[in-house]
């Protein structure tokens, strides 16, 4: 034994630490505050680099001392026969084994941030689980659930002083080699500069308990009665004391299940540390969200003794959710939030992620997001648990991000898919034809596509998550980022409610051009250079020329996007819908009603429609607002009051009476099967004629990959037009109605020049499409305008003429455009005239035009027309009484007769 | 020699064993005496989940039952929603709005507490 004084082992390397841990413990105990553990650890980690040093020592010395226990205990086993300790004195070994690792989670938990938190609710429920005294020893063990007070005092005294105790007794020794008392404390200065202990930011979701306890947490997680754990740490105790004390083979047994066991929880503790994320789900290094949540845990940057900040800075900066944050040190007096979003509310890293205690540059903004609210990183901005999580769920659901519609017709219309109702996701698009010509020409505008630049929206601007609609950047930061040089910017963009019609021109200004349409303006196949000098033109994203057309009569009454379209509309309501009006809510009759309001009470209203309204309207208590028909949310800008109904404008704040439909539209006669907008849009843009080719040659783009490429599919463009459009009808399960209709697809597609193979035919179709052109007029087409019209029917442009003739009426039709030599059919038409067409005829399949019964029925009024004026009496009366009118009429009257 | 240490051993098991009386006593007394027995919650009934530190308060189809929002597997703290169910961070255990299990390793049901409104409906008073 003498020999061995001197000489070094685990055993006195574990001494060493046990008194740096102890005398580090001190001197932690000056700036630690047990009644706020969290914001006292995050202060020190800020403001305090020689506190944060000595957190990390003790923190190091903890570690390593468990370490060396464990390890000068295996040697034990491993050299020497048999141990053979006393029984009384193995007993309080083995014990000790126990008391080590309830002072390291003792210490675990006086951190008092959400993993310590969760992992006090567990120790907690596992004591109380305990029969007869599981009660009285949990709460004397952790005390009242938000007190630390029991917590410290155990791991300062109750068992540092056994632990004392016991390594004396059985080393009897107190103090190890002074140079091993030396060699330790000055390895572990190295470490505890080079690593900082860890601190959750209490907002990644990833939770999980200390290093030597994930093997135990997964353990818990197979477990459906977790109290059972319990009988493991017995038996490991029991074989520790066997191991110790017994004989034999007894001994031989124990310390080699001793030594299974450590290799079965080494493999656990592997799996829990760096396989499991979120929610204890299974994950792996090369998953989308292994950095933020796996390696989150790992980040220790280095002890800073210089902070690039001066304290006064980071004294003055404010507590946040009960944390103190580095950034706001350095980025003082940054301003222009909103209330909600103001950085002494959330911080920065609740939105830019990033580390809030270190205190140098590069190590706070490491794994920083630049630009928070793109929907690859919203999860862990926008999204965070104490913020929108229900939002950026179900916002990549909703059409403006999977783009659903328009990737479902593109495969329809070449032949890739039988229907075009298909449900689809941008994010799941392939190689085919059909899906590169997407990747080519059509998807950028999504959602998911993010935004890399800082810098306000514009009509360049495609996608960007929940930036693209809610960011604003105030004239200050817009010219301070302009003129950035690299210096600290103060004024920070604003992130609100405020989503205005210039957030929507981007995307909406293209292909059904909704944003154009409802402010009045029609594209052209005009040049930039070809472009009239006229107040009537307007050149947009500096080429294309738009021409002044009427604009929506909402559009003229000061109403923005945002008026009409509610934010479950908007950002989606969870469900994954094929088509773009099957996520639309809001119709016309949802506020221009007719009868009895739908309402609800602003009590009753949804969270979030709660929380909007009274950030938009600050009260709105009492209040009944009106609730859409189809979906039934509500729309927060409107409120019904003495049988009246108002609207208030969203950004504006201008209050409006509500108009009820004119009695013309709410008779339960004639045209009750059509919509509204069938007959109240002015004008709708149109586009025939268009040929897609692939070139290898060309350079193109891919919009997935954001990435220039050799080849791409071309459009070449047919003719664009502004007139009323066509109607058609629409068939759902509820209801069958009469709707505006464009020509979506007449088009050709050259197949083989995507494939190489000569024998791919040109695909050729000719599909209307469904549309809501967003040009209201107050007032309706004429009758005329309908039923002689041969747009309106379906025929196309040309002249439809009714002709009598020896007594009797025929109509005739000739058309303005040659026929097309794939169908025999104009280049413009929809139908041949006074036919049926069936098969593929629309981009919906419920959708159909006029057939020729229905043809006949309009053409029949279409006749009596051309004679009586369409507010003469008679043809007012018709309205009501159409097949008795006929049955009265004159021998002048003479109806058209049908082939 | 060996009645006194006989007797000794006894007197020390009966010592220790007094002493955890008394110890048991004493917690559970101060347990029972300082235990808040009614807890008040704001209310919001446009809030369908509502996390309230250790509750959660769901209010569907116009009726509202608070659960304890310690998950009843370990305890853990429950605090945010996946759709239209309430999932565990610890273990990943998941819970339906009417508190039923979906998801283990949770097999109870979450807990739910006795709770009544307010007279004025802005608070809700959870506790028996």
């Amino acid at each position: 034994m003498s020999k061995k004084k001197n000489k070094t082992t685990f055993g006195t390397l574990s001494l060493a630490m046990f008194w740096l841990v102890v005398l580090s413990g001190v001197a932690l105990a000056i700036p630690f505050d047990v009644k706020d553990p969290y914001l006292s650890i995050s202060n020190m980690m800020v403001v305090n680099p020689w506190a944060s040093f000595i957190r990390n020592y003790h923190y190091w010395s903890s570690q390593f001392f468990l370490i060396f226990s464990l390890i000068h205990l295996y040697e034990h086993y491993h050299y020497k026969g048999k141990i053979g300790l006393k029984k009384g004195l193995s007993f309080r070994l083995s014990l000790a084994v126990l008391i080590i690792f309830l002072a390291m989670i003792t210490g675990f938990l006086l951190k008092g941030d959400a993993d310590s938190q969760q992992a006090r609710q567990i120790l907690q429920t596992l004591t109380e689980r305990l029969p007869l005294i599981g009660q009285s020893l949990a709460f004397s063990l952790l005390g009242a659930p938000e007190s630390y007070q029991l917590i410290y005092v155990h791991h300062i005294a109750t068992f540092t002083v056994f632990i004392a105790i016991a390594m004396v007794e059985h080393g009897r020794k107190f103090w190890p080699p002074a140079l091993d008392f030396v060699a330790s404390s000055a390895g572990l200065l190295i470490f505890s500069y080079f690593l900082s202990a860890p601190l959750h930011d209490n907002l990644n979701p990833a939770v999980k308990g200390p290093w030597y306890f994930v093997g135990f947490q997964e353990i818990l997680h197979w477990l459906k009665h977790p109290e059972w754990s319990l009988f493991m740490f017995l038996a490991v105790l029991i074989l520790v004391y066997l191991a110790n004390s017994a004989k034999g083979k007894t001994m031989f047994l124990s310390k080699r299940s001793l030594l299974i066991f450590v290799g079965l929880y080494s493999v656990l503790t592997i799996v829990g540390l760096f396989f499991r994320g979120q929610n204890w789900k299974w994950t792996t290094p090369w998953s989308q969200e292994y950095k933020s949540e796996v390696l989150h845990n790992f980040r220790t940057p280095a002890v800073n003794f210089s902070p690039e900040f001066e304290l006064n800075e980071a004294l003055a900066s404010p507590v946040i959710q009960g944390r103190k944050e580095s950034c706001l040190a350095c980025h003082t007096g940054t301003h222009g939030f909103t209330d909600s979003h103001r950085a002494e509310a959330v911080g920065c890293i609740s939105c830019h992620s990033g580390n809030p205690f270190a205190t140098a540059k590069e190590q706070s903004h490491r794994n920083m997001i630049l630009i928070p609210g793109n929907l690859a990183n919203a999860q862990q901005s926008c999204g965070t648990t104490q913020c929108h999580p229900q939002i950026t769920e179900r916002v990549p659901t909703g059409l403006m991000a999977t783009l659903s519609g328009m990737i479902s017709v593109n495969r329809f219309v070449f032949n890739e898919q039988d229907t075009p109702d298909e449900r689809a996701h941008v994010t799941q698009l392939g190689n085919s034809a059909a899906d590169e010509h997407l990747q080519n020409l059509c998807v950028r505008c999504h959602l998911g596509n993010p935004k890399t630049e800082p810098g306000p929206v514009n009509e360049f601007s495609r996608g960007g998550g929940c930036l693209t609609c809610h960011l604003n950047y105030s004239p200050e930061a817009e010219k301070e980022l302009a003129e950035n040089k690299g210096e600290i910017m103060r004024a920070h963009p604003e992130v609100s409610l405020k989503v205005t019609n210039n957030h929507c021109f981007g995307c909406h200004s293209r292909s059904g051009r909704i944003s154009t349409n409802y402010e009045g303006w029609h594209e052209t196949t005009l040049t930039k250079k070809e472009m009239p000098d006229s107040a009537h033109y307007r050149l947009i994203e500096g080429e294309r020329v738009f021409v002044k057309k009427q604009e929506d009569v909402h559009h003229k009454l000061g109403l923005e996007c945002i008026d009409c379209h509610h934010s479950y509309e908007l950002m989606g309501d969870g469900n994954h819908y094929a088509h773009q009006e099957n996520q639309q809510d809001v119709q016309c009759s949802d506020c221009h009603i007719d009868g009895e309001p739908r309402t609800i009470a602003a009590e009753d209203l949804d969270n979030e429609s709660a929380i909007i309204a009274a950030l938009r309207f600050g009260n709105i208590a009492g209040k009944k607002l009106l609730l859409t028909e189809k979906h039934k949310r509500a729309l927060i800008n409107t409120y019904v009051e003495n049988d009246s109904v108002y609207f208030i404008t969203k950004n504006s704040g201008k209050k409006m009476t509500m108009r009820a439909p004119a009695a013309v539209c709410s008779r339960n006669e004639a045209h009750s099967s059509l919509s509204c907008s069938s007959c109240h849009t002015s004008w709708a843009p149109t586009c025939i004629g268009c040929h897609n080719a692939y070139d290898a040659n060309e350079r193109g783009y891919n919009m997935i990959e954001n990435r220039e490429q050799k080849g791409t599919w071309v459009e070449y463009i047919g003719q664009y037009e502004a007139k009323p459009p066509t109607l058609g009808i629409r068939k759902s399960k509820d209801k069958t109605e009469v709707v505006p209709v464009i020509p979506g697809m007449i088009m050709t597609i050259d197949m083989k020049s995507y494939t190489g193979n000569e024998n791919d035919p040109e695909i050729f179709h000719r599909l209307y499409a469904p549309t809501s052109p967003h040009t209201t007029s107050a007032k309706g087409r004429s009758c005329v305008s309908c039923h002689n019209n041969p747009v309106a029917l379906g025929y196309g442009e040309g002249e439809l003429n009714y002709v009598i003739a020896n007594g009797k009426g025929t109509w005739e039709f000739s058309s303005q455009y040659a026929a097309d030599p794939h169908d025999g059919l104009p280049a413009d038409a929809w139908i041949d005239f006074l036919k049926t067409r069936t098969e593929k005829v629309a981009t919906r399949s419920d959708l159909f035009p006029f057939d020729e019964q229905q043809q006949q029925r309009i053409l029949t009024v279409g006749a009596c027309l051309t004679c009586h004026d369409e507010n003469s009496e008679v043809m007012q009366q018709s309205l009501n009484h159409f097949e008795e009118l006929l049955k009265t009429r004159t021998q002048q009257c003479i109806l058209p007769e049908w082939k | 020699m060996n009645d006194r240490r006989t007797f000794l051993k006894i007197a020390l098991a009966g010592i220790v064993a007094f002493f955890v009386f008394i110890w048991n006593k004493l917690t559970l007394y101060h347990l029972k005496t300082t235990k808040q027995q009614r807890t008040t919650v704001p209310f919001t009934k446009n809030k369908e989940v509502f996390f309230a530190d250790q509750y959660i308060i769901v209010t569907k189809n116009n009726a509202t039952t608070v659960f304890s929002a310690h998950c009843t597997h370990l305890g853990c703290k429950i605090d945010k929603t996946e759709g239209d169910r309430l999932v565990c961070p610890c273990h990943g255990s998941e819970y339906d709005l009417q508190g039923n299990v979906i998801k283990g390793p949770a097999y109870k049901n979450l807990e739910v507490l006795p709770s009544q409104l307010s007279d004025d409906g802005q608070n809700i008073i959870i506790g028996a």
